[in-house]
């Protein structure tokens, strides 16, 4: 039996059933804890009356250092919800971090959503009070069951964990816990409050795992990364969690730790694959990200990098993340994937593209965001990538049709048809041709990456070629090809990086090329040719970077041309005519953001993309401007610290309307969205659309005050209503600014 | 016996207390966890009940009567507690004003506040009084079946 030293009531209490099975529950340690003496007394009677082993507590706050002191001498914990000194849910996060203890909430409140709101921060039931005793009878059940479920993880490592210092992985911020509702229940909710690894580090005994129930891991975005790449490495089905931890090399990591993981993760695949069938539409083959951060060696995924340095696609991490990261779910859609906040660290400069989300790692996406509705894929596939993308209340169909009409004419890359290539990663899949991935050429060839795909191919994919392709990079997928991208080349490709999608050239992605392909990056998506993006050629192109998207095109981004294209970049892009690259530039930090970087030229006659460098603020175009209008709406450019966003996440552009001039260089300040939760990347605030976004943002409740409507040939549809605003992004000219 | 009468009265009164709706079914529950080991339980609580809910009560009425703008968010807390007081003895009546009250308080009626604390008051005291009688021949008959669910 593995060895559950737990030395505490919970050890003694599974010794106890070992070897009596029929004392236990009796006996069974009981923390209550209500501000109301009252109620104390009665519940605290009848506890004892089932014959438990009860303390009582009138304070959160006592309970807590109560806990803190010996967490074992606690088997189960029932709480009032209101207390005045401390919010019950707040404690039953906590003890759930910290303790990972089965917590039960009680309340005279019942309106589901006091009681959803117990169930999304972990709590293993609710009762309502006045509680009787018949309730109280069966509690114990709980104790067991997480027993049980220690012990199957604990079954699955044949070796603890070599423990030299068991550390607690776990990055503080990334899990935010998300007030999902879909969110389910205490085991898998890790909260982001943790301020503080000690506490964890604490939990961890060095040595061995102390108990059996061993703290939780968080598993940061980085650590995910790790995993990912482990599992990557070893194959999707033959990823054991032995050889996945031999891999990932962490320290203080057990094997049921990743077993637990894995499991998650196999899920998050199975549901994305059941997701990915509707719509693979687009592949997107998500060009590896270049994080500037690590810029170095993106090679295989170089998601250590990104995770690193904060910078993860958001949104493949974050729907992955989501999932495996105890996330809630997509159902909530990609929801706020805080979009990867592209920090501070694109201050220094290229790719900085650090998602903020990411510390949401799977977290949480954004409240309310609710990326639940991804299923838009489904309708209009590849079309509607982008359209589809759109949470919230996406015209999907409605841009779905532009898309579809964009589309058509290349290719009706319509789901993965079985091309020569289909690489269809359904959900969490994560695609890495590694190493030279020479030129991913896909002709024909539809990969689509659905829901939290990772598309990575790494180290040199020179070209990501598709020659026909249509690219659907679907929710949460990043495609990030590593290293020398060299070009990403669509060529009558739409490649659609929806939702959330990252598409990370990594290094030096010398072009995007979009040959007539209708690129469009969904919601949040973010398009990060990082260092030299040198060209980025899209002769008819339309990107749409949609809702958030990001379009991060460190440094030099020498010359974005576009011809005709319509590089849309967020949301409520609105190119004008034809091309309109968008890019916002989500410069994370520094609100002030200069949007001096980017300002490239946008060859290509009138149009020009509008780089937006700011924080990413999402431009919104309006979406109900979703007319041709011919010309481009102008980017509003709004200084930097226009601090785009209304705290409500409203997106919208600043004050003004959006008017992108078809000038160069437009900066376009996509409101940030959301309360930026501190995002360097506007994050929360920033416009990132759902997935990327901010927590909390709600999205869709932005009207983006001016939206610049792009009307353009090719009119992609951008928007995803990011700001809820179904956009369509009209080409226009936009500056681009070259992120940097 | 000679209690019997007694006996009557008090299984007379007890049946009034829940018909009339003053106490629900908690009060039973309360009724059951008293046994030799705590042969006054029920005493006890429903005494902890009326100390504490009459604090709460001058509160509130504190909070009634003082500042403007009304701080409703203060109101409600303060009376939801009151709320979870009085569900945990059973104390129905109570218990339902205080959900009235609740819901005047999410709309900001300050009107409708004052008059339904009013009632809560008025119910407090009234079930206060009722149960002291009983509790006073129940003291009376002497230590008899208590846990009777007898539902008369």
């Amino acid at each position: 039996m593995p060895d559950m030293s737990v030395g505490t009531s919970y050890a003694s209490s599974k010794m106890e059933s070992d070897r009596a099975p029929d004392k236990f529950p009796v006996g069974m340690k009981v923390l209550l804890v209500d501000d109301d003496l009252t109620c104390l007394t009665v519940v605290k009677r009848m506890l004892l009356n089932c014959q438990y082993d009860v303390t009582t507590c009138s304070e959160a706050t006592k309970a807590l250092s109560l806990l803190r002191e010996n967490k074992h001498a606690f088997d189960l914990i029932i709480s009032d919800v209101h207390m005045p000194d401390m919010d019950g849910f707040r404690l039953l996060e906590l003890v759930g971090l910290e303790m990972d203890l089965p917590v039960i909430m009680m309340s005279v409140d019942t309106r589901v959503n006091v009681v959803m709101k117990g169930v999304s921060h972990g709590a293993c039931d609710f009762l309502s009070k006045p509680v009787r005793m018949e309730e109280l009878q069966n509690i114990w059940q709980h104790v067991v069951r997480r027993k049980l479920l220690d012990n199957k993880e604990n079954e699955h490592s044949s070796s603890m964990e070599e423990g030299d210092g068991c550390r607690q992985v776990n990055d503080d911020s990334e899990y935010a816990s998300t007030v999902n509702d879909g969110i389910d229940g205490s085991w898998r909710y890790q909260k982001k409050k943790r301020d503080t690894k000690d506490d964890d580090d604490a939990d961890l005994d060095n040595a061995d795992p102390s108990s059996s129930k061993k703290p939780r891991v968080v598993w940061s975005v980085e650590l995910h990364q790790q995993f990912v790449n482990a599992v990557n490495q070893l194959g999707i089905d033959k990823a054991v969690p032995k050889r996945i931890l031999e891999l990932m090399n962490v320290p203080g990591l057990t094997r049921e730790n990743v077993a637990s993981h894995l499991q998650k993760f196999r899920l998050y695949l199975k549901r994305l694959s059941g997701v990915a069938h509707h719509h693979t539409g687009l592949n997107n083959p998500l060009c590896g990200v270049s994080s500037n951060v690590k810029v170095g060696q993106l090679g295989r995924l170089d998601f250590q990098a990104l995770a690193a340095s904060g910078q993860i696609p958001p949104q493949t991490l974050a729907a992955l993340q989501d999932e495996l990261l105890d996330c809630p779910s997509h159902s909530l859609g990609m929801p706020a994937v805080n979009q990867p906040v592209i920090q501070q660290s694109s201050i220094q400069g290229t790719n900085c593209v650090t998602f903020e989300r990411g510390i949401a790692f799977g977290h949480p996406l954004l409240k309310g965001q609710a990326i639940s509705s991804f299923p838009v894929w489904s309708s209009n596939n590849i079309g509607a990538v982008g359209a589809s993308s759109n949470l919230r209340e996406m015209n999907s169909s409605h841009n779905n049709n532009m898309l579809m009409t964009m589309l058509k004419p290349r290719d009706p890359h319509t789901v993965p048809s079985e091309p020569n290539h289909a690489i269809n990663v359904q959900p969490s899949c994560l695609v890495t041709p590694t190493k030279s991935s020479n030129t991913f050429q896909a002709q024909r060839n539809s990969i689509i990456l659905n829901q939290d795909s990772i598309l990575v191919p790494s180290q040199s994919s020179s070209n990501f070629q598709a020659g026909n392709t249509v690219l659907p990079v679907i929710q949460d997928s990043v495609a990030i090809t590593s290293q020398s991208s060299a070009s990403l080349k669509a060529g009558n490709n739409a490649f659609s990086v929806n939702h959330r999608s990252t598409m990370f050239p990594s290094q030096p992605l010398t072009g995007i090329s979009l040959g007539n392909g209708p690129g469009i990056l969904n919601q949040t998506s973010i398009v990060l040719p990082s260092q030299q993006l040198n060209s980025s050629e899209a002769g008819n192109n339309c990107i749409l970077l949609n809702q958030n998207p990001m379009s991060v095109p460190s440094q030099l981004l020498s010359t974005f041309q576009m011809e005709k294209n319509i590089i849309p970049v967020n949301h409520k892009t609105s190119l004008s005519n034809d091309s309109s690259f968008v890019n916002y530039n989500r410069l994370p930090a520094r609100p002030n953001n200069i949007p001096s970087i980017m300002e490239q030229t946008l060859d290509g006659g009138s149009d020009n993309l509008c780089a937006i460098n700011s924080y990413s603020v999402p431009v919104s175009v309006s979406s109900e401007v979703l007319s041709n209008t011919g010309n481009v709406a102008g980017w509003q450019l709004h200084p930097p610290d226009v601090n785009i966003g209304h705290p409500n996440g409203s997106l919208g552009l600043g004050p003004n309307s959006c008017n992108i001039q078809a000038t160069d260089a437009l900066l376009g300040i996509l409101p940030d969205r959301g309360q930026g939760k501190g995002l360097g990347f506007v994050g929360k605030g920033t416009c990132l659309p759902s997935r990327f976004a901010v927590d909390d943002i709600e999205y869709p409740n932005n009207d983006l005050a001016n939206t610049s409507a792009y009307s353009g040939d090719d009119g992609y549809i951008l928007n995803q209503d990011i700001c809820g605003i179904n956009g369509v992004v009209q080409s226009g000219p936009c500056a681009t600014t070259g992120f940097k | 016996m000679e209690c019997s009468s007694l006996h009557r009265q008090l299984a007379i009164i007890k049946k009034n207390l829940f018909d009339q709706g003053f106490l629900d079914e908690q009060f039973y529950q309360l009724e059951e966890l008293q046994d030799d080991a705590s042969p006054n339980f029920v005493e006890e609580v429903v005494t902890l009940f009326f100390r504490d809910s009459s604090r709460l009560l001058t509160n509130i009425e504190q909070a009634l009567r003082e500042k403007h703008p009304q701080d409703f968010h203060r109101l409600d807390v303060l009376m939801y507690q009151l709320k979870d007081s009085a569900s945990s003895i059973g104390a129905a009546k109570v218990k339902n004003e205080c959900t009235v009250f609740r819901e005047l308080c999410d709309k900001e009626n300050l009107e409708g506040c004052l008059r339904s604390f009013q009632k809560v008051k008025k119910e407090h005291a009234i079930l206060r009084q009722k149960l002291e009688n009983y509790f006073q021949l129940q003291r009376q008959v002497g230590p008899v079946e208590k846990a009777t669910r007898s539902g008369n």
